[in-house]
């Protein structure tokens, strides 16, 4: 893509690249340069984002804490800088970069998953292949109230 | 198709039940810019749009927007569990429960159920996107206006990630339309649809 070229660019990573002269009659939002800087997979699913440039706090305050001591919180993390970089690539195809640290960190949610999966239960029906029997209906399911000291 | 993953998006815990918190927050469930009428808007979309960047980046932000749907509705189910009657009709809870108990119903706030006319699906890919930038500044507000209305931490940790979430997706919709006006014709955007005009 003609606009999406990080290499002409001197910008910060808050900034993105936009075209010199643009037709008249349309609305641009500037491409992200690159999916670098990017959070630790627990600070991503923390604050909501993967990506420093686009974390835009209302009133400035920001969600403190970690998930990373809980099972689940891990996997989640994973899952969702997995989802960050999904919809980063949907309009970046040709970020090799990213796309490597993708595929990493499907690789490490898998691993992830299949521990999880083995200690606590099914996440899919498909994961009921190693099951000893039909643990999908195990509770607690996820709009359940859970106590954190529970985990 | 659609697999189902039995696990939220982003964790929901809420320790103190709050009916007056729930009435507002079901208007992220079925409101006019809440997250059922975003998924659907992007899933209906995607079939009309003629790219594959365009067809991924709204298959994937409407099934995100799905897992959104049920972080929602666990926190409104999660706000409503142990409640006495009192505190039913203190909280003003009494309107809503009168119909619903406290089972999840997609309605705004004001108690207006869901409705298809709260979203769009024109047909044309620059009239679509346009739309989907503003339904992410829309709901973005909505979840400004809650936490101006909620002091529960458990609850504004979930709020402040799914409002940051529609700060990405507007990036995302605004990169997909520049890729889209980079296929067009430079001189004139507006000469034909390319959702029709193959």
């Amino acid at each position: 893509m003609e606009n999406n070229n990080p290499g002409n660019s001197n910008c910060s990573f808050r900034d993105g690249v936009l075209m010199q002269c643009a037709p008249l009659a349309m609305a641009y939002v500037p491409m992200q340069q690159a999916s670098q800087p990017a959070y630790e997979a627990d600070q991503a699913l923390v604050r909501g984002t993967l990506f420093p440039g686009l974390d835009l706090p209302f009133m400035n305050v920001v969600n403190k804490g970690s998930f990373s001591g809980t099972p689940l919180g891990e996997l989640m993390a994973l899952d969702f800088v997995i989802k960050e970089l999904n919809l980063y690539l949907d309009t970046h195809k040709n970020d090799t970069d990213a796309f490597q640290t993708l595929k990493a960190t499907i690789a490490l949610y898998k691993e992830g998953k299949d521990r999880y999966v083995k200690l606590y239960g099914p996440l899919q029906v498909m994961d009921l292949d190693a099951a000893d029997s039909y643990t999908w209906l195990c509770d607690p399911w996820p709009w359940d109230y859970c106590d954190e000291t529970e985990d | 198709m659609f697999v189902y993953e039995k696990k939220l998006q982003y964790p929901v815990r809420i320790k103190n039940p709050n009916a007056a918190l729930a009435k507002v927050i079901i208007t992220q469930y079925g409101g006019p810019d809440g997250e059922l009428g975003a998924s659907l808007r992007y899933l209906s979309q995607r079939f009309e749009m003629p790219y594959p960047e365009l067809k991924g980046i709204l298959t994937d932000i409407g099934t995100e927007e799905l897992g959104h749907l049920e972080m929602i509705g666990a926190i409104v189910h999660q706000l409503t569990r142990n409640l006495t009657i009192d505190q039913i009709k203190e909280a003003g809870f009494d309107t809503y429960f009168v119909d619903r108990t406290v089972g999840i119903y997609p309605q705004a706030a004001s108690g207006t159920p869901w409705s298809a006319a709260t979203m769009a699906v024109k047909g044309d890919p620059i009239t679509d996107l346009m739309e989907d930038m503003a339904a992410e500044q829309k709901a973005r507000t909505t979840y400004d206006n809650i936490l101006r209305l909620s002091d529960d931490p458990d609850v504004n940790n979930v709020i402040r990630f799914l409002r940051e979430r529609e700060v990405v997706h507007f990036q995302r919709f605004g990169e997909a339309m520049r890729i889209l006006t980079d296929k067009l014709n430079q001189k004139n955007f507006y000469a034909m649809n390319p959702a029709f005009d193959r």
